[in-house]
């Protein structure tokens, strides 16, 4: 039984990927329309996060008495990583929800809702990579031995919020509580993450890396940015988050997709 | 070949917004064994169809009638595989093509040029069968300039003239259409109608919802009459149509 509901589930997943033409123009046609008829357009991503990078770094660099040449990067490199986590967790929520009129019209299959967002997120993720570039330009470049390792780092991080996504699309079309209760999440992890302070600044509340499962995600993306390699810790936490996470994600949605079109 | 195989279906519709669809709720509910079994899932539920059965084979062309609420927009979506049956079975084989509701299903934003790659990729196709149709789907449509204005300028029946020109365009084997002749200027209606017999001869099977009797005794020449979502008579167009009418005007008379 359970072994054909995965199965089943399987096939609704790979079948939503070789959808890519459809989801890809999708996530575009939403960006597109975000920043429909402003000057600057898209471009608007990377303004208001380097904006907001330029801000909180100098301030938060100053109050903990950071050298900004270390310190701006780490906040940097951390904010667009975390814009990519914090906007696939959120707007998967209404992944569904949102989509109700092209999925009470069409029988594309679902998993294509939750891969537009992804891509959408992917998209303004590369619109905020410029500022990491800039970062590096201003601060130095990374070694070329370690800078590699974000691009595995970053598709690990990818394929942990993609389940995460689905799920809390499911979700959040059956209980209309769980966009605002993901939110509220969000907002706090982005907190108890290392984003804004280094580690080594915690003391004795080391505690809360160890059982953030985003601070293993954010250090696999990220460290290698600033020319570090990740902790094996986090490579073997972000692995298996993905191992049980996928498999738990694919029953639900055999079980529950075809739900969808009532709930929403 | 295209088949269409109805057993028993029933489909019951979630009404959330009659008790509150909240995890509050669901939580407050746990333990109280009672309370879950008073409410069922915690909400209400309108069953849409019930027990439905048919069978349709290839050149059978299908008319729903029935009241408003009486199941045709329900059993269609069942049909196109977005709801799938509470209980019993539908199997059917062949590219099915549903046209359910026209304001629906296009992106408001995007041209329409755009919205025919859009539909087109929403129903498998790939970007040559865009290259290849486009201008088909243009002429029939008579949209003009206005193809390449975005779908929100457009009105209510230029709206439907896209959408239903895009899904005659598509190789269809089982068509499946909601209401979609009611809009319309009376001469894209007749070529709608023309149309739509045309594609009906190579489609396979057709399934259409309509209001107008004389509509689908011209179009069609099987016939469902739905009520409250059971089947009240099922069989020859004119028949199942002559009776219904016969029905409507005693209601009416009485």
């Amino acid at each position: 039984m359970r072994a054909a509901a995965l199965g089943g589930g399987l096939h609704d997943l790979v079948q939503g990927l070789g959808s890519f033409r459809l989801w890809t123009l999708l996530g575009w046609l939403d960006i597109r329309q975000r920043y429909a008829r402003s000057t600057l357009g898209p471009f608007w991503i990377t303004l208001s996060m380097g904006v907001m990078v330029g801000a909180m770094g100098v301030v938060y660099g100053t109050l903990f008495g950071q050298p900004m040449a270390r310190y701006l990067p780490m906040v940097g490199d951390g904010f667009v990583v975390w814009g990519l986590i914090s906007g696939v967790l959120n707007e998967s929520c209404g992944a569904y929800i949102n989509n109700a009129n092209y999925i009470r019209q069409n029988n594309a299959g679902l998993w294509v809702y939750v891969f537009q967002v992804a891509w959408r997120q992917v998209l303004m993720f590369g619109h905020n990579a410029v500022i990491s570039l800039a970062l590096m330009v201003a601060f130095g470049f990374p070694a070329a031995g370690v800078a590699w390792l974000a691009v595995p780092g970053f598709l690990l991080l990818l394929a942990n919020v993609v389940w995460m996504g689905q799920l809390l699309a499911i979700l959040s079309a059956r209980y209309r509580d769980v966009p605002q209760m993901v939110a509220c999440l969000v907002q706090i992890f982005f907190y108890v993450t290392p984003l804004m302070w280094r580690p080594d600044m915690l003391h004795h509340y080391r505690w809360i890396l160890d059982y953030n499962p985003f601070s293993a995600l954010v250090d696999i993306s990220r460290a290698p940015l600033l020319g570090m390699a990740p902790a094996s810790q986090s490579w073997l936490v972000a692995a298996g988050m993905a191992a049980v996470g996928w498999p738990v994600a694919i029953l639900v949605s055999a079980r529950k997709l075809h739900l969808i079109a009532y709930w929403v | 070949m295209p088949h269409i195989e109805v057993e028993n279906i029933s489909v019951e519709l979630p009404v959330f917004e009659v008790k509150a669809r909240s995890l509050r709720r669901e939580l407050a509910a746990m333990g109280r064994r009672h309370a879950m079994a008073e409410s069922g899932d915690g909400c209400v539920t309108v069953p849409a169809l019930r027990d439905v059965s048919f069978s349709l084979k290839r050149g059978e062309r299908l008319g729903l009638i029935g009241r408003n609420g009486a199941g045709k927009s329900t059993l269609l979506r069942a049909l196109a595989g977005i709801y799938r049956p509470t209980s019993g079975r539908i199997t059917s084989s062949g590219r099915r093509v549903p046209l359910l509701d026209i304001t629906l299903g296009l992106d408001d934003n995007s041209t329409g040029r755009q919205n025919i790659k859009l539909r087109g990729l929403f129903m498998g196709l790939g970007q040559r069968w865009v290259a290849e149709h486009e201008a088909e789907i243009a002429a029939f449509s008579e949209l003009g300039d206005y193809l390449d204005m975005p779908v929100r300028t457009y009105s209510t029946g230029m709206r439907m003239r896209l959408a239903f020109s895009i899904a005659m365009t598509v190789e269809a084997d089982i068509l499946l259409l909601d209401e979609v002749l009611g809009v319309g200027d009376s001469a894209f209606q007749a070529k709608a109608k023309a149309r739509l017999g045309e594609v009906a001869g190579r489609a396979g099977i057709v399934v259409l919802a309509l209001h107008s009797s004389p509509a689908i005794m011209e179009l069609c020449d099987r016939a469902l009459w739905l009520d409250a979502g059971g089947v009240r008579m099922f069989g020859n167009c004119h028949d199942v149509v002559r009776e219904y009418d016969d029905f409507m005007h005693h209601r009416m008379a009485a």
